[in-house]
């Protein structure tokens, strides 16, 4: 369940946030959506693959931190260990919302169940003591508009992808050294063979339409699948 | 008796020689220590704030933070406050804060502190740690590694408590062996103390002593006949009443000593999360003892909310003012009260102690036919700093513009230390800087003499006509910055306090005790 308000200073004056990396504040995720205008940071972190959600047959992008629900590999002693967190976490619990009407600017929404509340007077305050915003909301805006606009890009990404027939399924076992097999499927990757095949003339359209660049990036985070692979042994011989 | 120097032998507990035994436990291993504590002689319990050093001695003994904090009922302390000091009006108030102004030529800073931000107070443009203390929030997140901050910082303490740590530290971790005996003679030469008769144990050999046992100095001017220079020519103040005063759970908690000029001395007041210290310190000379509790009294019932002032006790205490002629004589050095006391203004007992054992673990003699050498660098270098001490303190007098006649004695030119009435004539000219301070560990740098300085009004020197103040105006602006950046981040001490009580160490801490 969540709980979402617009943010204001009258409601949230004395509020603080959770700002360091825990399970606890919802950081023991598998996968995280990720934008194409940040595919370019994401791809030097973590794998990027595509998801098919069956309602709604629209395609997402995913930023892989495990192999199954509720594992992040990057998260170990409170901190996550890369420098490059996809946007969609590091807004937590903010997120962007419309007015009601549906129209016009987006605004600043607080999920007020999200574990990273805090109710102790410990973490990172939103407002100042003059309601005014304070380093980090302003830092957190900044990554909202970011998250914002690639969303409101990914739709004629994934339209192109779609159109070109440039995503395959992707089935992914891993072996591991304990004997254990870890299997990744339901998801889609970029279809290499294809791309190579494509014409001038759609190499073009993609590119002036901005799409070509987040292909490729895609394409490139596969090699970290096994950066992956090895943490994931390293918390095996850990226990 | 080998020649090689093998036993030690530490004659006080307390703060002095429980940190002594610990530091030389901890930094050579290959000594054998033994403490001997009397029975029944009380610790004196003042000294209860620290200077940032506290930290990196604590991680170096292997005492976790969290460890200290629950333990000692300890807060953090990041710096001093000064109310009152200057003219004595109700907004006469300044920040003396651990953390340094910005690296660079400290005449530009000053220069754009008077371009940029005439109206904020020096310590407020120079560092972003004043708008911690302003707000009373820990320097720190309990997220952080242990000892790291986000400004920098020392503790606020339970002297008591604090000793009983670093006893149970050095005994069941370090190897220190603990005698609970008096010290009945002392054998041996004034320049080699070959052993110490203990009342109930007997005789107890040594091949080097630590005298940590306070003002009672029992080997280092007893037995050795080292004097004690007085510098209450310079430094009057010789009595304080102390007082522990509850405070309501909840309250908050201040993130500097505060330190409140009255008409002859000051007040102290050191916020742990449970209670506050609060002491009165005076020239006998100026205020006798009743006007001196009355002075008290009427702080706390001002400044301490729900206190029941009448029920409290005040304890008096009487303080000599100076230190050895000679700290390490023969195989013997005073660590501690025993080697000097200056009153206690910006707690230099502890940096003192931990100063004097640093310097004997680094340059630990390996026979005995070193120590005279030994003894004459240790005792030239501790002259030299007891000598910034009083220096350093005189300053916070020397600068008051305060009409009583306490605080006119204290501005007697006859009285002030030549050093320092130099110093005074140079900063008019020029700020103070490390060309004022050049030896190795300074105890209060230039950023100190700053802070006092500009905090206190004294004039800035004028500014030079083309000097270029735009990367100085670049470093304030991320002081602001930066502000606001840790005003947001950073829980209020109160917050930080009341959520490591409720943490799991401290559990199993309180398990532990209980066991």
């Amino acid at each position: 369940m969540s709980n979402h308000q617009i943010l204001n200073s009258a409601e949230h004056g004395e509020l603080r946030i959770h700002t360091h990396a825990d399970a606890a504040f919802g950081d023991a995720a598998m996968a995280a959506l990720v934008v194409p205008t940040e595919f370019r940071s994401v791809q030097g972190e973590y794998p990027i693959v595509f998801k098919r959600d069956a309602a709604s047959d629209r395609f997402s992008a995913l930023a892989l931190f495990g192999f199954e629900n509720g594992e992040n590999l990057f998260l170990a002693d409170g901190e996550w260990g890369t420098d490059y967190r996809p946007l969609s976490m590091a807004i937590q619990p903010f997120l962007v919302g419309r007015p009601a009407s549906g129209q016009g600017e987006g605004q600043v929404h607080i999920d007020m169940d999200h574990p990273r509340i805090s109710s102790t007077g410990e973490g990172t305050r939103v407002f100042d003591e003059f309601g005014k915003p304070t380093p980090f909301l302003e830092r957190i805006a900044e990554l909202l508009g970011a998250l914002h606009q690639g969303y409101e890009l990914s739709a004629d990404f994934f339209a192109a992808l779609d159109r070109h027939e440039l995503l395959e399924p992707f089935t992914l076992e891993v072996p591991l050294s304990d004997g254990s097999r870890n299997t990744l499927y339901g998801f889609h990757i970029i279809d290499e063979e294809k791309l190579r095949a494509l014409d001038a003339d759609a190499l073009g359209d993609l590119h002036s339409e901005g799409h070509l660049m987040p292909i490729f990036m895609a394409l490139a985070s596969l090699s970290q699948f096994s950066g992956l692979i090895a943490r994931k042994e390293a918390r095996i011989a850990g226990g | 008796m080998s020649e090689r120097i093998a036993n030690l032998v530490i004659v006080g507990g307390g703060t002095a020689g429980w940190l002594a035994a610990c530091v030389l436990a901890a930094r050579r291993p290959e000594l054998a220590i033994t403490l001997v504590e009397a029975p029944d002689i009380p610790t004196i319990g003042v000294g209860e704030g620290s200077w940032p050093t506290l930290r990196e001695t604590l991680r170096m003994i292997g005492i976790a933070e969290q460890e200290f904090l629950l333990a000692c009922d300890a807060s953090f302390k990041q710096g001093s406050r000064f109310d009152g000091w200057t003219t004595g009006a109700a907004d006469d108030s300044y920040l003396h804060p651990f953390t340094p102004p910005p690296l660079g030529n400290m005449g530009q800073l000053l220069d754009a502190w008077r371009e940029a931000a005439p109206g904020l107070d020096f310590a407020g443009a120079m560092t972003a740690q004043a708008a911690a203390c302003a707000h009373g929030l820990a320097p720190r997140q309990r997220a952080m590694p242990d000892f790291a901050g986000a400004v920098n910082y020392g503790y606020h303490l339970d002297a008591g408590k604090f000793a009983a740590l670093l006893r149970c530290h050095a005994t069941n971790r370090l190897g220190v062996i603990h005698l609970s005996d008096r010290v009945v003679t002392v054998r041996g030469t004034p320049q080699r103390i070959e052993s110490i008769e203990l009342a109930e144990r007997g005789m107890l050999e040594g091949d080097f002593f630590l005298d940590c046992s306070g003002s009672r100095a029992i080997l280092i001017q007893n037995h050795c006949g080292s004097d004690w220079i007085d510098r209450s020519d310079v430094s009057p103040n010789n009595s304080a009443l102390a007082v522990q005063v509850p405070v309501e759970p909840g309250s908050p908690i201040a993130s500097q000593t505060i330190g409140t000029a009255h008409q002859a001395g000051w007040l102290w007041d050191i916020a742990l999360p449970t209670r506050r210290g609060i002491g009165c310190v005076y020239a006998s000379r100026f205020l006798d003892d009743d006007d001196a509790e009355r002075i008290l009294r009427q702080y706390i019932a001002e400044k301490v909310p729900g206190s029941d002032s009448l029920s409290l006790v005040p304890r008096k205490l009487s303080f000599p003012t100076g230190y050895r002629e000679r700290f390490w004589q023969g195989n013997c050095l005073a660590v501690g009260q025993s080697a000097g006391f200056i009153e206690p203004l910006e707690a230099s007992a502890i940096v003192m102690i931990e100063l004097s054992v640093r310097a004997l673990a680094e340059n630990f003699p390996a026979s005995f036919a070193t120590l005279p050498i030994h003894a004459e660098r240790f005792n030239a270098l501790f002259t030299y700093r007891w000598e910034r001490i009083v220096d350093f303190l005189k300053l916070h007098y020397a600068l008051s513009q305060r009409e009583e006649p306490y605080w006119l004695a204290q501005r007697d030119p006859a009285r002030m230390p030549q050093r320092l009435a130099n110093q005074l004539a140079l900063w008019r000219e020029q700020p103070p800087s490390p060309w004022d301070f050049p030896q190795v560990d300074e105890v209060f740098s230039a950023a100190s003499q700053q802070y006092v300085l500009y905090g206190m009004g004294f004039p800035v020197p004028s500014p030079r006509p083309a000097r270029e103040t735009s990367d100085a105006m670049a470093r304030l602006s991320e002081v602001r910055e930066r502000a606001r950046g840790i005003a947001a981040a950073l829980p209020t001490n109160r917050a930080y306090f009341d959520a490591l009580a409720q943490s799991p160490t401290a559990t199993l801490q309180g398990e532990l005790a209980r066991s």
